[in-house]
This record gives structure tokens, C-alpha cells and sequence, in this order.
């Protein structure tokens, strides 16, 4: 058990999993406590890992530091964005984030010359060496930064800001009439959480160890959505299930417990898609709450 | 500026001046002021037939709407602002503020947290400030206390529930903004009588007693004349007639002008 | 630029410009109908190349023959999309963002599928090219085909919707289905009418862009950003619009990247992308913030 525990394959697991309930958090603030419809994650999330390995590999800067720079990179690149977008309705900003998502993706294929392109970049080392344990000890930190991102979202949603985004969600031209700003917050929130999306970002490189572009494709911004739909949009507890049912049953179970023949076993993952797909349909047509209920977002 | 007979000091209320200020739609005008002040009074009131440009107004003066031409000058104190410079979030951190005619609420805030929100200064309202919150309410509370006194929601706790505690609710956010200006359109529709009562009762206490003043836009003229210092009469996008409401309920112009509205009622 | 280059640009564009605008037409439509961006849309074209490529170079039909049930079955599962998903879907409630979430999730569903049926591995058509040479530049008489057909589709729907009651009926229905109901539209019979006809619109779509390069489970999603862009630049929910926009946005395209590398090519896309988007928020009145 003990050498389960401290295995390579548990430790990468565990910190994907903790990956994805943070980019599913930070997705519920967006969507459901401020009501923006970001369609874009797996691009500010794909510019948050490889800022990061850039500035490791190419400019020898400190990992901690590196994603920390990333961070700052993603959310200033958030930023003009959200200036641009974040006045138009529901649709136009889903669509809008889907294509920034798409251009970053295609970005990164084609300047090789910082990127490395299809040829990769690598290798990011595993930034706390500890000898063999060094996989559950970088896991154990990222579930640590993970709980930090929870014990956040929990307090903001009881604090006069999570207020004050509930109101813009609900009836923005009522919340202005009030006198707040509701523009600017939304503009700044949007920034600060792609921030923090492009931080989780950072932290998945070492797990990848060799970044490729096609790990920037939407099916991370898909797998965060869909998780968030299953386990329940309007809760934190939601976000958490949510990931656990889609990631966890599939991706672990699915691939650790069932034998399959190799043949079979490839198509694990377009078979997992595809169920990610039905499930999005199905939960939104039958029970848009959620495994945990609660409130639905508004129009 | 005039003499106000009511007001203690319209240098201390809000006073807006209207110059010449134009609202198309397409080629359609929509409103066409002239030359107006409003607000020398404590309660004014703005009355006309339907689709006379009420609303619009009312809109152009908080900049929910933009003026195509002119411009409306709103004295704050000794300050001169001139409304197109700002948008309506800053208009109602400078005291004039406006409640709404068509139902708006917040569906997942309470009573309480609605109030709470509209007392909420904005450097309580940031992303890192996570502890702040028992600081906020206690803040309201006095407010809240009072107005969950003094009006009856069914469950002061919870959410308002029917049309007319929204409406309450919504004017309840206004007058804890502090406001110098009040614009209320249509405040007693859909209110029972003895709310409708309790608002204005709250509307000519607080004007007496504090530098507010108040411009009442509605369709139930009884509530007008029993209330209105003086009064604004608009039909077809202008301000026709202005006087106190003897003088205007004697008017010609005005009987002629309502008698369509009058006879559908 | 030299007149060379912009003609080359030009014609080039223009035979880009034939898919895109088929698409655009039929992605226009069900907006212009339901309201709502459908993702999805993309599965139509690339339903229609996989039933032409299978029917193809499996059953050996000539590419010419296999467009026929190509875009036919696209159609089909257009309605079939709108009858076992969007419409349940709109009955039960759920909201236009809800409903692209939705659409997005039945892309994935069938993009997904077609790969554990299709695999990942590109299916190229069978068809021996004839080149002509026009102007300089080399052009296939799939080329041609498809821009005739572009065009001849383009006038067909054209027609339908300004020359025939369908068009009237459709904007009733999308304005007020109530008020439609009573006048007498059958607005299910209506629906389904568009929604057949904007398959039929992405399987000509799909089997083009198929046969101009590759058939893969991703093609139509590939497409899919690009098809929006040209709907909103062409005022979303207007056909003709969506036919100029088409030409325009695809002749444009073909400019830039013959000018300068993918970089520029993708900054302008994304540029004219939120122009767009902001130009339709002005029109539609946007709030000064």
C-alpha cells in the first residue's frame, strides 16, 4: 500500500486530479458567481505552462518564480481581452474565449522558435528533489496550492466581493445603478482568475515533464465545463464531484481496472470523449443542476 | 435659483438643469426639453400621457441613455456635473440615483444581503479582501433594523417574494444610497395602500428633514396632487406646463391632454 | 501589391471563399431561426465528407455521384440533432447558453464517435483531377464544380427565402412562434425544413473541403471558428450577408497568408473577430460603461 502511495503513477494522478478540480473552481467563480461563459480555458491554462517552462528552460529563472511570472503573463494577457469581450452578451463571449483558445493553441504550434513547436519542450524537471519521493511530494504540493485555490473561492463567495459578483450576475444594470463599477470588476476578476488559471498551468509542467502543443486543445476546456455541469454549477462541492465522477471513473478506473486488449485500449480515450460529450448533453437536458444541486445561472 | 418653500437649502440637495436636451430614436424625437430646473422643490412630480417621454427622461438624466443633443446639468452642492461626462454607476456614487419602473431584483441576494450590498462603499468590494464581511453588515445593520422595521416583508429573512416587496425592496436600495437627487418611477404601483402610505410618509420625512429631494414619475394622479410641491407636465417629449398642483390640475391644456388616458381607465 | 499577386489572391480566395460560404449559409440559417450558435454544426460537414468519402472509395461512386447522398444524410442528421437534442432541449427550458454548451457537447459526442468508428487516420477521396490553367494559376475542375455550386446553392437559398413564403414564415417563427402558430405556420414542418436545408448546406461544405484535402474526424471542427467568424461579420442571422462575408473574410484570408506567415494570419483573424463582435454589439445598442 505504502509503495502505492508514494508510486509515480498514484502521484500523477493525484495531481491531475487536484489540476482539474482547481481549473473547475476557478471555472465555477467565472461562470457561475460572476457570469462569465469562458470558453478559453485551455488557452490561458496552456499559456500559464509554457510561460512557465519558458521562462525556466530558456532564462534559467527559478521554477517557483517561472510560475509565478506566468501567472502574471497569462492574466495581462487576460486582460485586454476581457476589456474587449466582456461588454457583449453570453454568446459572443463564449465564442470569443473558443477562439482566443484556438489561437493560442495554433500559436504555439507555430513559433518553434520559443515554443519548440511540434518538437516539444523539455524537459522540465520535477522542481522539489527528494530522491524517489519527489513525485508525491510535488503532488502533495499541488494539492496544497489546490485546497489554498478551495479555501479561497469558499471565503469570496461569503465576502462583500462575492456579493457584489452575485449582483452583477443577476441584474448587472441594477447593480450599477447602485453605484458599482460592475465593469471594471468584472474586467479585473476575469484577469485575476485567468491568473490564477495560467498558475495551475504552470504547475501541471512538471507533470507533463514535455510539453506538446496538442496538450492545448480544448478537451481541457471541455473536461473542466463538463465536470462543472455534472457535479452541480453553483457550488464549490460541485466543481470537486464534479472532477472526481468525470476524471477519476473514467481516465482511472476505466484504464486501471477494466483489462482491455491493447486494440481496445487505444480507443479509451475517443471513447472517454465521447462520453464526456453525451454526458454534457444529457445532464444539461435532464438535470441542469447537477449531481448537487442547488441554483441554476441565470439567462 | 429659485426659492424653494419646503427645502431647507437646495444648495445642499441636487438640483438638475436641463438645457435644451434632445432624444431620437431613428428619426423619431423622443424628447425635446427646453430650458427646465429640477429639484427646487422637495417632492416634484413628472406626469403625462402615456409614451409622453417620461421614462426617457428619466433615462437621459442617469445616462441610461445618451442625449443626442443638449445637455443636463446636475448641481451637487456648489458642483457643476454635467451628467454626458459620466455613466450611471458614478452618477449614483454622486447621490443621484433612481429606482426602476419595470421590477428589478437580484434573485439570489436576500433582503438583507441586497441591503447590505447597496451600503457596501466600494473599498470594501475586492477580490483579496476575504474578512471584511462582518465589518460590511454591521455597518448595515442599523438600516436594515430599520427598514425591516418599518416596512412588512413576509419573510425578512429571505428573499422578497411578491411583485410588490421587490418594488419596496428596490426603493429601499435607493434611499440607503444617501441620495441627493431621488428619481422614483412609478413608486406605489403594485404596493398595497398601506406600504404605498409608509413610502411616502418615509419620502416627505426624509426631504423635510434631510438634503434630499425627490422627482415622483406616476400615473396615479391623487398620489401627485395630495403629494407634489410642484409638478412637471409632459406631452409629446416636452415640458409643457409647470406649476403647483393647484395650478396645474385647473390647467386646460393638461384635462385636454389626459382626457384620452382618462376615458381608457 | 503587385496586380499578379492580387489577382492570384483574388481567385484563390474565391475558390476558398465556395465552402465556407455553403457553410456559413447553413450555420446563418438555424441562427436566423433558434437564436443560438450552434456548435455542432460543425458534425454536419464532417458527417457529409465521411458519407462521401465511405460511399467513394469504398463503394466505388464517382465523387460527383457520391455528393448526392452525401449532403442528403447530413441533412438528415441536422434534423435529427435538432429533433432528439435542441428541441427537447428548448421545450425543457434550457437557456441559449446552456443550449451551445449543449451543442458543444453533441460535437464532441460525434466527433469522438466517428474516430472510434473512422480511427484517427485520414481517408483521402478518389478522383482524377482534371487542371486547367486560368490566368496562371492551376485550377481543378473540383474547383469549379464547387464554386458553382456554391453559387447555384447560394441563389437556390436566396430565392427560398426572399421569393418563396418559406422566408416569410421563417422570420415570423423566429420572431414570435405564438404569434407564427396562429397565422397558420406549422412551425415544427418549418423547422425541420430549415434545419435539413442548413445540413444540406455544411454536407456540401464538408465534402468539399474533403475532397480538396483530407477526410478526418476533425474536419468540420477545424472549420468551425471560421464559420462563425464570417456569420458575425456577415450580421448574424442574415443569409446574404453571410454570402459577402463569406467571399470577403476567405479572399482575405488566402491574402494574408500568401503575404506574410500563419502569425499575422491568425492576430488579423482574431482582430477582425472582435470587430465583428463589438460592431454587433453596437448595432444591437450596447450600454455605455
Amino acid at each position: 500500500m505504502i509503495s502505492f502511495l508514494t508510486s509515480g503513477f498514484f502521484a500523477s494522478m493525484l495531481s491531475f486530479l487536484a489540476i482539474y478540480v482547481a481549473l473547475t473552481v476557478i471555472l465555477h467563480l467565472q461562470a457561475n458567481v460572476a457570469g462569465v461563459v469562458n470558453f478559453g480555458i485551455a488557452g490561458f491554462w496552456g499559456i500559464g505552462m509554457y510561460a512557465t517552462s519558458i521562462f525556466l528552460l530558456r532564462f534559467n529563472i527559478n521554477f517557483w518564480i517561472s510560475i509565478v511570472l506566468g501567472a502574471i503573463v497569462t492574466g495581462l494577457i487576460a486582460l485586454p481581452l476581457a476589456r474587449i469581450l466582456l461588454n457583449l452578451d453570453g454568446q459572443a463571449v463564449l465564442v470569443g474565449t473558443l477562439a482566443f483558445a484556438s489561437i493560442v493553441e495554433n500559436q504555439i504550434f507555430v513559433n518553434r522558435e520559443i515554443t519548440g513547436g511540434s518538437r516539444g519542450l523539455g524537459t522540465i524537471p520535477m522542481p522539489i528533489d527528494v530522491g524517489p519521493y519527489r513525485f508525491i511530494v510535488y503532488g502533495l504540493v499541488v494539492v496544497a496550492f489546490v485546497v489554498a485555490l478551495i479555501l479561497y473561492a469558499w471565503k469570496l463567495k461569503k465576502a462583500p466581493f462575492g456579493r457584489l459578483l452575485f449582483s452583477i450576475r443577476d441584474n448587472e444594470l441594477l447593480s450599477r445603478s447602485l453605484g458599482k463599477p460592475t465593469f471594471r470588476h468584472k474586467i479585473i476578476f476575469f484577469a485575476i482568475t485567468c491568473g490564477l488559471i495560467g498558475l495551475f498551468g504552470g504547475l501541471t509542467a512538471p507533470l507533463h515533464s514535455f510539453l506538446l502543443p496538442m496538450m492545448v486543445s480544448p478537451t481541457v476546456t471541455f473536461t473542466a465545463w463538463i465536470a462543472l455541469m455534472l457535479g452541480g454549477q453553483s457550488k464549490i462541492s460541485g466543481a470537486v464531484i464534479g472532477v472526481l465522477a468525470t476524471e477519476f471513473v473514467f481516465f482511472y478506473l476505466l484504464r486501471v481496472i477494466l483489462p482491455l486488449p491493447a486494440e481496445a485500449a487505444q480507443m479509451v480515450p475517443f471513447f472517454i470523449y465521447a462520453a464526456y460529450g453525451l454526458m454534457l448533453v444529457l445532464v444539461l437536458m435532464f438535470k441542469p443542476t447537477g449531481i448537487m444541486g442547488g441554483k441554476r445561472r441565470g439567462n | 435659483m429659485s426659492a424653494c418653500n419646503t427645502c431647507k437649502d437646495t444648495e445642499k440637495t441636487g438640483v438638475l438643469h436641463i438645457k435644451k436636451a434632445v432624444k431620437r430614436f431613428g428619426g423619431k424625437t423622443v424628447v425635446n426639453v427646453e430650458d427646465i430646473r429640477i429639484g427646487t422643490h422637495c417632492i416634484e412630480g413628472l406626469i403625462g400621457p402615456n409614451g409622453a417621454g417620461k421614462s426617457t427622461l428619466i433615462n437621459l438624466m442617469t445616462q441610461k441613455l445618451s442625449l443626442t443633443e443638449g445637455e443636463i446639468i446636475y448641481y451637487r452642492g456648489d458642483e457643476a456635473i454635467n451628467v454626458s461626462s459620466k455613466n450611471l454607476n458614478t452618477l449614483a456614487k454622486l447621490n443621484l440615483v433612481r429606482s426602476n419602473q419595470i421590477i428589478q431584483d437580484f434573485a439570489s441576494l436576500t433582503i438583507v444581503d441586497s441591503m447590505i450590498l447597496a451600503n457596501t462603499d466600494l473599498r470594501h468590494e475586492k477580490f483579496y479582501k476575504l474578512f471584511n464581511d462582518k465589518e460590511v453588515r454591521e455597518a448595515a445593520q442599523e438600516k436594515i433594523d430599520f427598514y425591516l422595521d418599518y416596512f412588512h416583508f413576509d419573510f425578512p429573512e429571505g428573499h422578497a417574494l411578491s411583485a410588490g416587496e421587490k418594488k419596496l425592496l428596490d426603493i429601499i436600495r435607493c434611499l440607503i444610497l444617501n441620495p441627493k437627487f431621488l428619481l422614483l418611477d412609478e413608486p406605489t404601483a403594485g404596493l398595497p395602500q398601506d406600504q404605498s402610505d409608509k413610502v411616502i410618509d418615509l419620502l416627505q420625512k426624509k426631504t423635510a428633514e434631510e438634503d434630499m429631494c425627490v422627482l415622483i414619475v406616476e400615473h396615479n394622479l391623487d398620489l401627485i396632487w395630495r403629494v407634489c410641491d410642484y409638478i412637471h407636465f409632459m406631452a409629446d417629449g416636452q415640458i409643457l406646463i409647470q406649476g403647483t398642483p393647484d395650478e396645474i390640475k385647473g390647467n386646460e391644456t393638461v384635462n385636454k391632454k389626459y382626457i384620452g388616458e382618462e376615458s381608457n381607465a | 501589391m503587385n496586380p499578379i499577386l492580387l489577382q492570384f489572391t483574388f481567385i484563390i480566395g474565391l475558390l476558398e471563399a465556395a465552402p465556407m460560404v455553403l457553410a456559413a449559409v447553413g450555420f446563418t440559417l438555424i441562427y436566423r431561426l433558434n437564436g443560438f450558435v450552434n456548435v455542432a454544426y460543425s458534425e454536419n460537414l464532417t458527417i457529409g465528407a465521411y458519407t462521401g468519402v465511405v460511399l467513394n472509395t469504398m463503394l466505388g461512386l464517382g465523387f460527383y455521384v457520391a455528393i448526392i447522398p452525401a449532403v442528403l444524410v447530413s441533412g438528415l442528421f441536422s434534423v435529427a440533432t435538432y429533433l432528439l437534442v435542441f428541441r427537447p432541449a428548448m421545450r425543457r427550458g434550457v437557456n441559449k447558453t446552456e443550449l451551445i454548451i449543449m451543442s458543444v457537447g453533441l460535437s464532441f459526442l460525434i466527433r469522438y464517435g466517428l474516430t472510434m468508428v473512422f480511427g484517427v487516420l485520414p481517408y483521402p477521396f478518389t478522383h482524377d483531377r482534371t487542371f486547367i490553367r486560368f490566368l496562371n494559376i492551376g485550377i481543378t475542375d473540383l474547383q469549379i464544380v464547387c464554386l458553382i455550386l456554391a453559387a447555384l446553392v447560394s441563389i437556390f437559398y436566396l430565392m427560398f427565402m426572399f421569393r418563396t413564403n418559406y422566408g416569410e414564415k421563417m422570420r415570423a417563427l423566429s420572431d414570435n412562434e405564438q404569434l407564427a402558430k396562429t397565422s397558420g405556420i406549422n412551425p415544427l414542418r418549418v423547422t425541420i425544413m430549415i434545419w435539413f436545408m442548413a445540413g444540406v448546406a455544411g454536407g456540401f461544405a464538408g465534402v468539399f473541403l474533403g475532397v480538396f484535402s483530407i477526410v478526418v474526424p476533425w474536419l468540420g471542427w477545424y472549420e468551425i471558428l471560421f464559420i462563425m467568424m464570417i456569420t458575425i461579420i456577415g450580421g448574424i442571422g442574415s443569409v446574404p450577408g453571410a454570402i459577402v462575408a463569406g467571399l470577403a473574410t476567405s479572399i482575405l484570408r488566402s491574402g494574408v497568408t500568401l503575404m506574410s506567415d500563419s502569425y499575422a494570419g491568425a492576430v488579423t483573424l482574431l482582430v477582425l473577430f472582435i470587430v465583428a463582435l463589438k460592431y454587433q454589439a453596437v448595432r444591437k445598442g450596447g450600454i455605455k460603461t
